[in-house]
């Protein structure tokens, strides 16, 4: 971090920002030209996943009637997610459904919360990769819970052919094909991506921006202060989006899932 | 749209999907139609060289085609 302030501090950063500050070093092999294997990406989606499961098992190991802070907090987010979003969207059946979207929502939630946090300053969600794979599990998820409950053939006409007569129906097939099994999926991930790759953008493009205009000319100094408020203005924002999006992917999940599930109209 | 919005009742699966879903949804039909059936229109534009009047047809139909998907699949059940 600090090294990165003397950088920015001798003006050595570049300006503007561009999809190369969101490559960062290899730490494994250290300091390594061109490999990916093992980033700070890579290392803080690992510590999300442990965060995660050390959390919820230290949390719930000996549940108490009477909860404790952490229990209480644990059982906080398990009913949200449980009560507002699975059983809210789906009904009673939803409750199966309610580990997974737990599990989603806090992953979703904390490493888009890296973005935010001093140290991490990015989200592991701002490369596509981690999105798209969520993505496709919540994609294989409620294809085979609608297989599941439907049966194959069922399920197909169920999710291709709309309540209307049938002399509209050609016009209508393909607009359901696509968007319930190729632009789901897709707008999930694109969605996700989106609002964390413009979000690190921005507080990059408002951070090295008051350093470019303090390196250009002193006497820009005033303007680079208004541009760090900005970033901070920016991180509560962000703080916003970052929730917002957890959110809107699980609540999302959770109505494909009903609607794989909803009967015939 | 939205007044005849189904009173909630104690959820099941055959229930329309609430708030946010529902928007989304007809979102996605909304725009779905048009990029579908643009496509397709511009595919035969290609193929017949009509100088996009069949992309034109094709956005509009794909509108109309999401607009009856929304009120087929979201609207209150006659």
């Amino acid at each position: 971090m600090f090294g990165q302030a003397n950088v920015l501090a001798q003006g050595e950063a570049a300006f503007p920002p561009s999809v190369e500050d969101f490559y960062l070093p290899s730490i494994l092999p250290w300091g390594a030209e061109n490999s990916y294997w093992f980033t700070k990406i890579t290392a803080m989606v690992w510590i999300a996943v442990g965060v995660l499961i050390i959390f919820f098992l230290v949390s719930y190991r000996k549940p108490q009637l009477v909860p404790t802070k952490k229990q209480w907090f644990a059982e906080s987010i398990y009913g949200f997610v449980r009560n507002n979003i699975a059983v809210d969207m789906i009904g009673h059946a939803g409750v199966r459904f309610a580990p997974y979207f737990t599990t989603l929502f806090c992953f979703i939630l904390l490493t888009n919360f890296f973005a935010i946090l001093p140290g991490f300053q990015i989200s592991p969600n701002s490369h596509i990769a981690f999105p798209a794979i969520l993505a496709v599990i919540s994609y294989v998820l409620f294809i085979y819970a609608g297989i599941r409950h439907h049966g194959a053939g069922k399920f197909i006409r169920n999710s291709l052919i709309p309540p209307a007569p049938w002399y509209i129906l050609p016009l209508l097939i393909p607009i359901e094909f696509f968007s319930t099994f190729l632009v789901r999926p897709f707008s999930l991930a694109v969605r996700l991506f989106a609002n964390m790759f413009a979000g690190h953008m921005l507080l990059l493009v408002f951070t090295l921006g008051g350093f470019a205009m303090l390196n250009a000319n002193a006497w820009f100094a005033p303007v680079s202060v208004l541009s760090w408020v900005m970033t901070v203005a920016l991180t509560f924002l962000e703080f916003l989006v970052i929730v917002l999006q957890a959110y809107v992917f699980t609540v999302l999940t959770a109505s494909y899932v009903q609607g794989a599930l909803a009967e015939e109209h | 749209m939205a007044g005849d919005q189904n009173p909630r009742t104690g959820g099941g699966p055959d229930d329309v999907p609430t708030g946010a879903g529902q928007g989304w949804t007809a979102l996605a039909y909304l725009i779905t139609g048009m990029l579908v059936w643009g496509f397709i229109g511009w595919l035969v534009d290609q193929w017949l060289d009509t100088g996009g009047i069949a992309t034109g047809i094709g956005v509009v139909l794909g509108m109309a085609g999401g607009i009856v998907l929304v009120v087929r699949r979201l609207g209150t059940p006659t």
